[in-house]
């Protein structure tokens, strides 16, 4: 463990070149565990405004846990058992105009299962999930994001993807 | 390598060329691939960090720091304060408790100028917070000689009875089996077993083994244990013997002979050898001192 420069994080360009690394991070993170309703951006903000109203008692090697258990709290105490529902933002868009009304419609229904099975993950699964497919992070990343082992991640993933096919497959 | 290894190789985006060629080829691939494509409209809303960034920095400087400083240490010093007044008033209205030990005597003064004196091995109990101006009352074990201040009822409880008082003079000795009130003045009265006894200047009020015994009347000022001298007019020995060992810390081995025979006599205080032999003479008996122990024999 390399020795600290800091006692804490209470040095401005500190605090800001760690936001710069983590924030987005955080925010992605509780968007893909708990959906939007919950506003996890303003949760995010919520978190890192109590990191530096305590930052003198919060060393630097254990702030990006501080601010993610923060914002989990957060999170944690405006949800009352809703279910997560994470809507299928229309962005992806094929570019071919002649599509059959039958095609159109398969691709609806399959964007639908989709959206309720990704909904009736775990938290765990669906974190690590979405994190490795729509982020693009590799299993190292995501498990020192999570604070867990990259066997971890290599098991939540592969759940989340049994399961999604089990009910997509289901007819 | 199996499905699953190859799965997670290409999920975290780690194939060579030919495992590659060996996912593709996989039955799953193509609902596996349609599965990830589609996963994709569910990307998270765009993070803008700068602007995130400048909205917690403007979040920041609101909150009000400094009035939270400031009040921690105020509410700890009003705590500590809080719990020394607590200690401070719970121990000032305990009761005052007084005891002497073996050979040892002691004269207390009460909160209304009334004295005790208190003889050895005895104990007085009062609280100073409910000494008013209606009520006074101690309690006492052992013998103690009161000097009572004119002024309201004062009561002196003992296990063996209750003596009560209006300003006067009066002696107290409670031991085992021994209960005896002596007025010196003014008037005392002495509630024992249900039995309600007025005394005046120079009567004595007595119980030994739960007899009571009546007293001639006694003309002096103090008892004569406050001058150092234990006096008993047929006082069975074993009391004598017991305040014998009270006085000067000692055991009586007397084991032999008869100690209900009564003995009228006195003994000092003050030097143990005339003290025994004032004890032993009239009895026709012998003492031998071992240590702290003394031995009587009949002759």
């Amino acid at each position: 463990m390399p020795k600290q420069l800091h006692q804490n994080i209470c040095d401005k360009s500190l605090f800001e070149s760690f936001f710069k690394t983590h924030a987005k991070n955080l925010h992605d993170f509780l968007f893909y565990k708990f959906g939007t309703h919950l506003n996890p951006e303003d949760k995010a903000q919520e978190a890192f405004v109590k990191l530096w109203e305590n930052c003198k008692k919060v060393p630097p090697n254990k702030a990006k846990s501080y601010v993610f258990t923060i914002a989990n709290n957060l999170m944690l105490n405006e949800v009352a058992h809703q279910k997560v529902v994470l809507k299928h933002q229309k962005t992806i868009t094929t570019h071919h105009t002649n599509l059959s009304p039958e095609f159109l419609l398969e691709e609806k229904q399959y964007r639908q299962k989709l959206e309720q099975a990704i909904a009736n993950l775990t938290e765990a699964q669906r974190v690590a999930f979405l994190l490795n497919r729509v982020e693009g992070k590799r299993f190292k990343e995501i498990a020192t994001l999570l604070d867990i082992s990259t066997k971890a991640v290599e098991k939540r993933i592969y759940g989340a993807l049994k399961k999604l096919r089990q009910e997509i497959d289901e007819l | 390598m199996d499905k699953e290894q190859l799965i997670l190789k290409w999920l975290d985006n780690n194939l060579t060329p030919q495992e590659l060629e060996a996912f593709k080829a996989l039955e799953d691939y193509d609902a596996i691939i349609k599965l990830s494509n589609y996963s994709q409209g569910f990307k998270a809303p765009n993070f803008d960090i700068e602007a995130n960034y400048n909205a917690v920095l403007s979040k920041v400087n609101k909150t009000p720091k400094a009035n939270k400083n400031w009040w921690t240490p105020v509410l700890k010093i009003a705590a500590i304060l809080a719990i020394c007044f607590g200690a401070y008033y719970y121990t000032t209205t305990l009761d005052t408790v007084i005891v002497t030990q073996l050979a040892e005597k002691s004269i207390i003064e009460l909160p209304d100028n009334s004295s005790v004196n208190l003889n050895a091995q005895s104990s007085i109990t009062y609280n100073t917070n409910q000494w008013t101006s209606k009520t006074r009352e101690v309690s006492l074990k052992g013998e103690a000689f009161f000097k009572v201040e004119k002024g309201s009822t004062f009561n002196v409880i003992t296990p063996s009875g209750t003596v009560t008082v209006i300003g006067t003079q009066f002696n107290v000795k409670q031991r085992l089996n021994y209960f005896e009130v002596t007025c010196f003045e003014g008037i005392v009265s002495v509630q024992s077993n249900d039995k309600k006894t007025i005394l005046n200047a120079g009567q004595s009020f007595l119980i030994i083994n739960n007899k009571t015994v009546n007293r001639s009347t006694v003309i002096k000022h103090n008892p004569d244990w406050i001058y150092n001298v234990s006096s008993f007019i047929s006082v069975p020995l074993n009391q004598v013997l017991a305040e014998f060992e009270r006085q000067y810390n000692v055991k009586i081995d007397a084991k032999n002979f008869d100690q209900n025979v009564l003995f009228s006599g006195k003994f000092t205080h003050d030097d143990i050898t005339i003290a025994l032999q004032s004890i032993t003479q009239p009895l026709q008996l012998q003492y031998k001192k071992v240590n702290n122990t003394i031995i009587l024999t009949r002759e």
